[in-house]
């Protein structure tokens, strides 16, 4: 009964206001753009994966936030959500185990210098650090994500829906 | 009871009066010319008079040689050409044997000469990231070379961290059934 009750009422109950709506529409693209540029500026400047991953997280939890969970968990399904978590690690890991392949066992662990790229050894080094911030930033995010939506999703039956705005 | 805490009180302010006045002597936090962050002191000592002369002319003392031996290091590990810093300190350099790495002088050891004895310093690893990690990587943030490069290993277990704790929130708290169906 209780959740029928809830069903009806919540297109209206949830997508009230129209400027919280709007703002946080216009806002998340350039979270996310600001996000990825924090992960790839990581190199040259202040950055890095984790702070990267964790504004990209932010503006997801600002989807929850304005639009409820259950319109934001659709634009970003659970499924996907849990393949992201696991696949920054494996990239991280992966280019770990890509140097000591590609250089047939001569390269340590995580010595991007005998990455396969066109370019010489240092530049190898730096572009392995970017491919690894990438893994890092994916993780980050993903991990954000799924505590928050995992926390939420709880509370939501019992509580008739009554939370945020 | 009431001994018991007026002890205690005595000891706390014991402890952090020693604090203090050990604190005194610790460098400054993060003063990278501070002893402890630049080198080690391995102890070792050696008559001035005649190593500083071959020092100055670039020359490896045998005795400085045959005392790292002893001390166990490896035999890359032993210095194969010494530069003089300025008067009275000297830095040595070994030539690792880096499979993984063109081989590549390395600055290791420091000599310093005080009073009439040369007192042997080996330099902190950290250092090397941070004279050379630019020239090294090309990549001119310290942060991210030292936490993806050198210290790759390290992050990608503090990677592993993050997605324990995220796998274990989502065996606790995911309930895949009560999630409302409402569109």
């Amino acid at each position: 009964m209780n959740t029928e009750k809830s069903e009806a009422g919540e297109g209206k109950k949830r997508g009230g206001d129209v400027i919280v709506e709007t703002v946080s529409r216009l806002m998340v693209p350039f979270i996310q753009l600001f996000a990825l540029y924090v992960i790839i500026h990581g190199a040259g400047g202040p950055g890095g994966g984790f702070q990267g991953g964790v504004i990209f997280g932010a503006s997801f939890v600002l989807l929850v936030i304005a639009f409820g969970i259950v319109k934001a968990g659709d634009r970003f399904p659970e499924g996907i959500n849990t393949a992201l978590t696991s696949l920054g690690v494996y990239i991280y890991a992966g280019v770990g185990l890509l140097c000591i392949i590609l250089s047939l066992g001569v390269a340590q662990y995580l010595n991007y210098g005998f990455l396969s790229l066109p370019v010489h050894f240092e530049e190898r080094r730096a572009l392995g650090m970017d491919l690894v911030e990438i893994g890092i930033g994916i993780t980050v995010m993903a991990v954000i994500t799924s505590i928050f939506f995992n926390l939420v999703w709880k509370r939501e039956p019992e509580g008739g829906g009554g939370e945020e705005e | 009871m009431k001994l018991i805490s007026l002890s205690a009180l005595l000891f706390v302010i014991f402890l952090g009066a020693l604090f203090i006045y050990i604190a005194d002597d610790i460098p400054d936090f993060g003063d990278p010319n501070s002893p402890p962050n630049r080198y080690v002191n391995l102890s070792i000592s050696m008559d001035a008079a005649e190593a500083a002369t071959n020092l100055n002319k670039g020359v490896v003392p045998e005795e400085l040689v045959s005392k790292l031996e002893a001390r166990g290091f490896r035999e890359d590990e032993l210095p194969a050409k010494v530069e003089m810093v300025k008067e009275g300190e000297w830095d040595a350099f070994i030539i690792p044997e880096e499979k993984h790495y063109y081989p590549k002088e390395q600055k290791y050891y420091f000599i310093k000469k005080e009073g009439d004895k040369l007192w042997v310093y080996r330099y902190a690893p950290i250092i090397r990231y941070i004279e050379e990690g630019h020239e090294e990587t090309e990549v001119p943030n310290m942060v991210t070379y030292i936490l993806a490069d050198y210290r790759g290993y390290d992050t990608l277990g503090e990677v592993t961290v993050i997605f324990t704790a995220g796998v274990g929130v989502i065996l606790l708290l995911r309930r895949r059934a009560k999630r409302p169906e409402a569109r």
